[in-house]
Formats: C-alpha cells, sequence, structure tokens
C-alpha cells in the first residue's frame, strides 16, 4: 500500500496544519485581513492546542484513529468558519467539541452497524469506553451548554500510552512526537533524518500495535507508575537532547526539538508535581537550554562550553531551572536526572570555565556512575577530575574504561583523551588520538573543531 | 479481551523429574493456576521438542510435499533452536497492562520468556471428558501474508476455510485460536526479580506462529492426520505436540 494514498487520517489526515495564510499585502480590505488573521489563529490555535484536543478526543473516543480524524476534521471546519464568524472565545475547547460532535455524526451514520452502536453511546455517556481502557468517565465536560474543554491530565495519559513499554523505543519517541506534540511525519522524519515512509510505518504499526493489544490510556496506577516513567522521562529527554546535540546532522542544534523537548518536560512537570525526578528532568532540560544560543558560533560552529561567552546564557532559564532543582533537593536520593541537573547548575553558577567547581562536578559525576553507570559518565568525571587535580589524574579515568566496547564507535573517547594528552605536553599521542576521532565524528560542527585542534597541534 | 500467552525457554535447562526443583516450578504452576483462576481460559504443557511431528505443505512451486501430492511428516519440532515452546494460556483481561501483570507470574518469565499476543478468535473450548484420547497441541506456522491481517477480505476468506476444517473435524478438536499479526507480540521476561517488556517475539524469525488447535485423538498418528487437513498459508507448516498432563491442580479444564 502506498502511504500517501491512505485516507484514514495517518498522514494526510490527522494533525496535518491547515496551510499557511498568504502574506497580508498593505491594500487587502479588511474583510481579507480579517480572513487572513483568523487562519493565523487557526494555525496557532493548532500549534498550541492540537495534541491537548487529540488526548482528549481519545479518551472520549476509545480509539486513535477516530480522534485523529475527528480533530483534522475540526480544523478544517475552524478555517472555514472562523474567517466568517470570527474566532471563538476559547478554540481548544471549540475544537474539541466540533471534533466530538463530527465523531457522533460519523458514528450515528455508521450505526446501522450493530458493533458502531456500542461507540456512540460511548460518546453521550451512555456506556463504558472500550478499546483504550477507561481513563474515568466525564473529566471535561462543561456542564450543559456541552461544551467540552482539553484536559491536561488527557495528555499524561497519552504520553503513557505513547512509551508502553511494549512499543519500541523508535516507536515511542515517534508517537510522543506525532501525538502529543502534533509533529506531522515529514517533521518528524527531518528531525530524526530518518525517511518518511519508515517513519510513517514505524507509526502505523505503534497505533495498530496499541489497539490491538489495548494498551491503556491512563497514568499507571500504584506501584505501576514507577516503572513507567523512566521511559516517559527518557523519551523527553531524547527528544530535547537529539535537538541540543543533534547527532549525525549537519545542523548542530534542531531547535524545534528543544522546542518540543522543553514543552514535554514543562507538562510533566505540571502534572506529576510529586515526583522529584519529573522536576530534575524539567531543571535539567531548563539549565542546558539556557546555553542553547552559546553553544553556537557566529558561524555556526560549535562552541564548548569552555569557550562559551557566559553573558549569552539565558538567565531566566537558569533561574527557573535552579528554582526547579531547589524543589527536589530534600526529597530522599537523587535520580539520574536531579543528578545531572545539578552538574548543570554548578556550571551554571560558575564566573568562568575555571572558576568553576570542578570537585563538585567530579563528585556528581561519581554519584551519578554509581545510579546509572555508563562509561559515557566516567568520561565526563575524568573531564572534572582532569580540572580538579591534573590531567594526569584524568587520563587515569579515561584508561580505565577504555577497552569498553561501549565506547568503540563512538569518538567520545578518543576525542576525550587527545585534549588530556595536549595538556599533558604528549604531542605524539594526542595528535594520533585526534586522528582516531575524526575517523568516528559523526556531526559537521565537532568535525571541524577536532580538525582545529589537529591543525594546532601539527607544525604547518 | 483474550491473549495468547505463549511459554518457551531453554529445555536443556529444564530440571529433570522428580527432582526438587522440578517440585519447585511444579509448584509456582500449581500457585499461578490459583492465582490467575478467574484469567485462565485453557492452557496446557508440552511434552519437550522431540516428541513433536511436523507437517510440512507445499508453497505450490517447490518442495515440501511427496511423490503423491501429501505433505511431508516429519520427526522434531518446526523450528531447530534451543528456544522452544513449553506450554500455553489462553488468558482473559482487561487490558494489555493486566495481562503483563498475569505473564510475569508465569513461572517460565523467571526462566524463559512468555510471549502475549491478542487473539482475533477464541473457540472454544469443548468439554474434554466427551472425546477420549490424548490431547495435542497443532501450532500453525508460516510466513505471514495478506490473510493474517483482521478485517481484510484475505482474512475472512481463511477464517471461512478454518470454520470448514473446524467443521469437518468437529470430534477431535477441543479448542482453537486465531492471532493477531505477529507485530503485536509483547514478550515478558523477569530477570533478577525485574519485569521486563519488550516489543516483538523474543526471537525474529520470518516463520511465525500464527494460530493453533488443541486436539484430542486415540493416537499420535491419528492427531497428525487431523493436523494434516489444518488449511496454512502457501509453504506454512503445522507443529503437533502431545500435552503433558499435569493435573487439573496445574491446568483446569478449559472454560469458554
Amino acid at each position: 500500500m502506498i502511504p500517501a494514498a491512505r485516507g484514514d487520517g495517518s498522514r494526510a489526515g490527522g494533525a496535518t496544519p491547515p496551510a499557511r495564510p498568504p502574506a497580508a499585502t498593505a491594500g487587502a480590505s479588511t474583510s481579507g485581513r480579517r480572513r487572513d488573521d483568523a487562519r493565523a489563529v487557526v494555525d496557532r490555535t493548532f500549534r498550541a492546542e492540537s495534541g491537548r484536543a487529540l488526548a482528549t478526543l481519545i479518551r472520549l473516543l476509545g480509539d486513535l484513529d477516530a480522534a485523529e480524524d475527528a480533530v483534522q476534521e475540526a480544523f478544517v471546519e475552524a478555517l472555514r468558519t472562523w474567517p466568517q464568524r470570527g474566532v471563538p472565545d476559547r478554540p481548544g475547547a471549540w475544537i474539541v467539541t466540533t471534533a466530538r460532535n463530527r465523531a457522533l455524526d460519523r458514528l450515528r451514520r455508521e450505526a446501522r452497524r450493530p458493533t458502531r452502536e456500542a461507540e456512540a453511546g460511548r460518546l453521550t455517556g451512555a456506556t463504558e469506553p472500550g478499546g483504550l481502557a477507561p481513563a474515568g468517565p466525564g473529566a471535561g465536560l462543561d456542564g450543559p451548554s456541552g461544551e467540552i474543554s482539553p484536559v491536561d491530565d488527557d495528555q499524561l495519559r497519552l504520553m503513557f500510552t505513547c512509551c508502553h513499554p511494549a512499543l519500541a523505543p523508535a516507536a515511542q519517541v515517534a508517537l510522543t512526537l506525532r501525538l502529543v506534540c502534533g509533529l506531522r511525519t515529514d517533521e518528524i522524519a527531518r528531525a530524526f533524518l530518518q525517511p518518511e515512509p519508515t517513519v510513517y510505518q514505524r507509526l502505523t504499526r505503534a497505533k495498530a500495535k496499541i489497539r490491538a493489544t489495548n494498551i491503556p490510556f491512563r497514568v499507571p496506577p500504584g506501584p505501576l507508575l514507577a516503572q513507567r516513567l523512566p521511559a516517559v522521562l527518557a523519551c523527553v529527554y531524547l527528544v530535547f537532547s537529539e535537538g541540543y546535540a543533534a547527532s549525525g546532522s549537519d545542523d548542530l542544534i534542531r531547535h524545534e526539538l528543544c522546542d518540543e523537548g522543553l514543552r514535554l518536560a514543562r507538562l510533566l512537570g505540571g502534572l506529576l508535581p510529586d515526583e522529584p525526578e519529573v522536576h530534575g528532568l524539567l531543571a535539567l532540560v531548563l539549565l542546558q537550554d539556557s546555553r542553547r544560543r552559546a553553544r553556537l558560533g557566529p558561524d555556526g560552529d560549535l562552541v564548548l562550553l569552555e569557550h562559551q561567552d557566559r553573558t549569552r546564557w539565558d538567565r531566566h532559564r537558569i533561574v527557573e531551572g535552579q528554582t526547579e532543582l531547589a524543589r527536589t533537593l530534600r526529597v530522599g536520593p537523587a535520580g539520574p536526572y536531579r543528578l545531572q541537573a545539578a552538574i548543570a547548575a554548578v556550571h551554571a553558577d560558575a564566573p568562568t570555565w575555571e572558576a568553576t567547581d570542578w570537585s563538585r562536578i567530579a563528585a556528581l559525576y561519581a554519584a551519578l556512575a554509581r545510579r546509572a553507570p555508563s562509561p559515557v559518565v566516567e568520561l565526563n568525571r575524568a573531564v572534572a577530575v582532569a580540572f580538579a587535580e591534573g590531567p594526569a589524574a584524568g587520563l587515569a579515568v579515561v584508561d580505565a574504561v577504555a577497552d569498553d566496547p561501549r565506547l568503540a564507535h563512538t569518538h567520545l573517547l578518543p576525542a576525550t583523551r587527545a585534549d588530556l594528552l595536549r595538556r599533558l605536553g604528549r604531542t605524539d599521542e594526542a595528535t594520533a588520538a585526534y586522528r582516531r576521532a575524526l575517523g568516528l565524528v559523526r556531526t559537521a560542527a565537532e568535525r571541524a573543531f577536532l580538525e582545529r585542534r589537529l591543525a594546532e597541534l601539527e607544525p604547518p | 479481551m483474550r491473549y495468547l500467552a505463549l511459554l518457551g525457554g531453554d529445555e536443556s535447562g529444564v530440571p529433570e523429574p522428580g527432582t526438587p526443583e522440578r517440585d519447585a516450578i511444579h509448584r509456582g504452576y500449581i500457585r499461578f493456576a490459583q492465582l490467575a483462576a478467574d484469567a485462565i481460559l485453557s492452557g496446557e504443557a508440552l511434552l519437550p521438542g522431540a516428541t513433536a511431528r511436523t507437517i510440512r505443505h507445499g508453497d505450490g512451486e517447490s518442495g515440501g510435499v511427496d511423490a503423491a501430492g501429501e505433505p511431508l511428516v516429519t520427526a522434531g519440532p518446526y523450528a531447530e533452536t534451543t528456544e522452544v515452546l513449553g506450554g500455553y494460556y489462553v488468558l482473559e483481561a482487561d487490558d494489555l497492562d493486566s495481562a503483563i501483570a498475569l505473564a510475569r507470574e508465569i513461572p517460565m518469565a523467571s526462566h524463559g520468556w512468555v510471549a502475549l499476543r491478542p487473539l482475533v478468535m477464541w473457540q472454544g473450548p469443548a468439554d474434554r471428558t466427551a472425546a477420549p484420547g490424548t490431547r495435542h497441541l497443532a501450532v500453525l506456522y508460516g510466513k505471514e501474508s495478506a490473510g493474517d491481517v483482521p478485517d481484510t477480505p484475505e482474512w475472512d476468506a481463511g477464517a471461512a476455510e478454518h470454520g470448514r476444517f473446524a467443521e469437518a473435524a468437529a470430534d477431535a478438536l477441543l479448542a482453537g485460536g486465531a492471532l493477531h499479526p505477529i507485530d503485536t507480540t509483547t514478550t515478558v521476561r523477569v530477570v533478577d526479580g525485574e519485569v521486563l517488556v519488550t516489543d516483538g517475539p523474543y526471537s525474529e524469525t520470518a516463520e511465525v506462529v500464527g494460530g493453533f488447535y488443541l486436539l484430542t485423538a486415540p493416537t499420535a498418528d491419528e492427531a497428525v492426520a487431523v493436523a494434516a487437513r489444518i488449511p496454512t498459508n502457501p509453504g506454512g507448516a503445522v507443529e503437533v505436540r502431545p500435552v503433558l498432563d499435569l493435573g487439573p491442580d496445574v491446568a483446569p479444564p478449559p472454560r469458554a
């Protein structure tokens, strides 16, 4: 089957945003301008509301595809009627209500098919939802007016559905971006440098599995929450870090992924206020994001933390991140996100690279290595140790993980070694290590950085 | 919702009957039968893979049939791997989380794997006392095709074929089930007390389980004769394995 030929909303329909409005010209008539304004509002509303609306519709309909179709129809309707009648006071509620009504119309038309009767009944509140398992009746109903507001808890439910362990991690990320963030399939494909049909097929399969196996639409209850939360946090952090340090891409930063990752982290922070690691994740994302602008030099090249212009750090993000982190300080032993956020906070506090509290950072990395052992964490600890105690001490930490097979295919190990050898004055070994790193590095900007360092070592 | 839980693991690691280790596993299954009494619709343990016989159908072009055009019957299980099927349960559960919560309690989840797949159809089961003989499990293997996707005309055609077989072989059939495509599999394992849930089957192969019948026959040869009439995909196969009767404590009589 040709994906593009499908008319079921998975691709052509679903959350495809309406066409951008044509730029308003100086001579446009008043009504023309109002029409353009309304289109712009639809466009903005789509970005802001499609994920929320979809999540609530999934709860009401108990079916992913039907919810995607209904939300798409509601946006088409908005594009048709808002330019004439004006934008409703509560655009999000209008979209949800219209989508619900469209779905109801369709089910009534199909009600002659007996299996559909139950679904129509569910929409009018007559029966319990099936399909996606129920998530509490009636939430979001606004009383006699019949208008239905989107419910933020529904987005949380949807995130747990998207990040269910029965779905492959790559599918979890794609589903979250598609359904919670409202990104189109081609946008997800571009963000992860994957062919669009691959992403399309991954989404289609994952949605089919959700339906066939009845993956529940709910926030996991009791002890299950602790088991399932890490996958949700990992997914959100992956979205952010793919944007912040884009792998295999010539763009060093993919701003749309940073923005979506931050948005998801904020959403989680608001909806799971009692989970310390949720605030740890939000703090980490905020503190890293505060340096987003400073990571790019004037020519779009990578600027390492060491050389960043600290006046370009976003102070609002830093304060917000530190506040989030402070909320978790007295709650039990820190998990991996809180520890990473604490490391980012030490950097944020430091006036210069040299004046950073490297002993504290080395200690935090050691705690992180105990919590979540990883050779990459050890490499980072090596850098901190090198500044706190000298490059030779750092090199000893690096050499202890040099044979770890998990580092065999990344440039991180030779690049870190090269820098420490350079600082120790062991030029020949440093040159060889830079060459090894260049053979493994994936992004153009990091390649340029390593080449510069290598050129500095080699006599002209 | 009904889920098929296929139990698999390394057969060579199974303790000998009569040993305390084997008894402990047996008690684990008794415990599961009590714990999941309301959810178990059917369940059987299988004799070792060496007792299996496999019926291989031709793909219409080459191989798989003997000179008389009959399917080939070979000794041994369908797949020659150390990870073999050890048994199954059909479980009734509200959603996948409930099914996972049951699957993790199956002893095989701790020393092998449990693969959960939603059932499209579950027919059964007939009262086994009415049909004397030995129970056998017939498992359908094959490459997935268009007919393995529910709600398609190809599926309906296949279902009709199975309906005709079920009618003709009614006396021998105790139960049967048709599965959603292999993509809907979720594997559950318990490692160091921690539940690991992963997408997909335990091992990826081109030939996958598409459905199964529980049948009864006076002799193994007759069980194979019945299984040879089961419709399969072109080039498909049916593995027939005698059931290991663990008594009513472990495998309560199947229910509808």
